[in-house]
């Protein structure tokens, strides 16, 4: 059996259903992101594990133990929260020990924990100050510290990252990370920012109307969306409306060109997408009109107008190779490209 | 033209506050004939009664305060974390001691556990001790309640809780150790309006029949002429007296948390 298991947890707040049926088994150590637009029902379900919100039907197992029926304070949890929390009239060394005092750790292994924890995120000077003399990185630290001393079962993360500017963001999740790695902790990270799920997750849950649409590693669900919703949400997506001429032998016709997918479809219409970096330039194929052209340093990134819809499409920079120009006519190459074939529910 | 007016504003308002304190001090001194003396105020610090009833009145004031705090922060806590919708209810009924005169409350009162009820708290004096203190703390509790709650808008209570809940503390210590320490200052400005109500407070006091400051400042008055203007101004000395200390405790307590 998985150490934390999510069996079939639906919550209701009156009449509105926020969380459908939502299963999940997470082992030991894992990383998992909760993604998903705001109202999703991804904090919700966090909400639950943590003890906030009980569910209106199903359980949460912990490693073994039901804990539906449990207090947030019986739970051995620890959570950080995206506002920090940090308890303003405590010093940052108190606030770390926190836990520890609840939970009656005598003092002299508590200040050595403290100290083990400050210095695992890096902040070992800063015992003495207290939370409003720290920046916001620093004071999350603290926050992710605080929750990890008294060595809680699971680390819940709700949205720890959103209240820090874009550098800090990316340096702390960094951090967070190799601290989950290092200690091994089972872990919930909820986020709206797919690239912040895409880049440190084990897994990943993208969640849409209280349902988890798919879950997967950041690969699969990049790479192969189960569903119109998750290919739309995690990343840019090109669609193009396509002619099935042949639904055996998947033979299409997407703005006046014809290819073949070498796969089956079914026959009428279908949606074929496609990732910017997933579509390359070439002399023949489907014709595009440039709209205009983003040089990104590494990356060159043109807009383009293809059958009266606008795509964007991107390549690497080389020195070769020219940004092209406005009202210029470029080809996609059908063969040379990754299309994503998207169910036809919308 | 508009700094003269606001000048003049500022100057009337000062006066109406100030004139009768002046007034009345330039009376206490006053005791001797022709000359300014001390007498009044030495007339009054001898007095054993004086001593006897502000003592009990700093005493039931104190405990007014301990009172208050234990029933209002809490209850603005919980209002405020789980319900905030009832917040403008709460807000009235903390707001109706200042509708109700005392006098119905302490007649209420003597209905409800006189002697012959079957809580008979009049019957003895600490349990009249009990009744007044409860009294007290009614009328204290618009103010109280007020600043609690502006002290706790500043806090981020919900958020807080839950923290502290997922590290493993229950009710007692996060009331204790988290919501009471970051309201302290608002808590403590509910303390001085509760105190100087307390040292002043007349009705309750004297229907009740209690040894307080309020019903011996109206007995003397009554009865002599110096002493009651020299007592007046001995009364507003330790108010405000009290007052500093508060305050400089909770600055002290500020300065520790912040300066370190």
């Amino acid at each position: 059996m998985s150490f934390l298991v999510l069996d079939h947890l639906q919550k209701s707040f009156g009449t509105t259903k926020v969380v459908h049926d939502f299963n999940l088994h997470i082992e030991k150590g894992e990383f998992i992101s909760f993604l998903g637009p705001s109202g999703c029902g991804k904090t919700t379900v966090l909400r639950m594990v943590a003890g906030f919100e009980s569910p209106s039907e199903g359980r949460i197992v912990i490693d073994g133990q039901d804990v539906t029926g449990l207090r947030p304070n019986q739970r051995q949890i620890g959570m950080v929260f995206q506002a920090y929390a940090l308890f303003p009239n405590l010093t940052v060394a108190e606030n770390v020990g926190f836990g520890l005092k609840v939970a009656g750790v005598p003092r002299s292994e508590r200040s050595g924990r403290v100290t083990e924890m400050l210095e695992l995120i890096g902040l070992p000077d800063l015992g003495q100050r207290y939370p409003w003399q720290l920046s916001g990185g620093q004071q999350q630290r603290v926050a992710l510290a605080r929750a990890l001393a008294p060595r809680p079962r699971v680390l819940l993360l709700d949205e720890p990252l959103s209240a820090l500017d874009a550098k800090i963001r990316v340096s702390l999740r960094n951090q967070i990370r190799e601290i989950q790695r290092q200690l091994g902790i089972t872990t919930i990270f909820v986020t709206h920012d797919q690239e912040e799920a895409l880049s440190i997750s084990d897994r990943i849950v993208v969640m849409h109307r209280g349902v988890a649409d798919q879950t997967g590693t950041p690969r699969q669900i990049y790479n192969q969306p189960a569903t119109d919703f998750v290919a739309g949400f995690v990343g840019t997506l090109n669609r193009f409306e396509s002619e099935v001429l042949d639904a055996a032998s998947g033979r299409v016709r997407v703005a006046g060109t014809e290819f073949s997918l070498n796969r089956p479809l079914q026959s009428g219409k279908v949606t074929l997408a496609a990732r910017p970096e997933g579509l390359t330039l070439a002399d023949h194929g489907i014709a595009a009109e440039v709209v205009g052209a983003e040089f990104l340093g590494s990356v060159q990134r043109v807009r383009a107008r293809v059958d009266g819809s606008e795509i964007v499409l991107d390549r690497f920079n080389a020195p070769s190779v020219a940004l092209p120009e406005a009202g210029e006519i470029i080809h996609i190459s059908p063969e040379g490209s990754n299309w994503l074939v998207l169910a036809t529910d919308a | 033209m508009r700094k003269f007016w606001s000048w003049g504003a500022i100057i009337i308002g000062a006066l109406y506050f100030l004139l009768p304190l002046i007034g009345t001090l330039e009376f206490s001194l006053r005791m001797r004939r022709g000359e300014y003396s001390l007498d009044a105020y030495r007339s009054v610090l001898a007095d054993p009664n004086f001593r006897a009833t502000f003592g009990y009145s700093v005493g039931m004031a104190l405990a007014t305060i301990v009172l208050g705090v234990l029933i209002v922060v809490p209850t603005a806590y919980w209002v405020r974390l789980r319900l905030p919708r009832l917040r403008p209810v709460i807000e009235f009924i903390t707001l109706l001691p200042l509708v109700i005169p005392a006098i119905v409350v302490v007649f209420g009162y003597i209905r409800l556990y006189n002697t012959s009820s079957i809580l008979p708290l009049t019957g003895t004096a600490s349990g009249t001790n009990l009744l007044l203190l409860c009294g007290y703390a009614t009328l204290a509790l618009p103010y109280m309640y007020r600043a609690v709650d502006t002290g706790l808008s500043t806090l981020d209570v919900r958020t807080l809780t839950e923290a502290a809940q997922s590290l493993g503390a229950g009710w007692v210590r996060i009331i204790g150790n988290l919501i009471l320490p970051n309201v302290l200052g608002a808590v403590m400005s509910g303390a001085f309006l509760s105190f100087a109500i307390v040292i002043g407070e007349f009705t309750m006091a004297a229907l009740l029949n209690r040894p307080a400051f309020g019903p011996y400042m109206q007995l003397l008055g009554a009865n002599r002429a110096y002493e009651p203007a020299a007592l007046a101004v001995i009364a507003f000395a330790a108010t405000w007296g009290c007052m500093g200390l508060m305050q400089l405790i909770s600055r002290i307590a500020g300065v520790r948390k912040t300066a370190k």
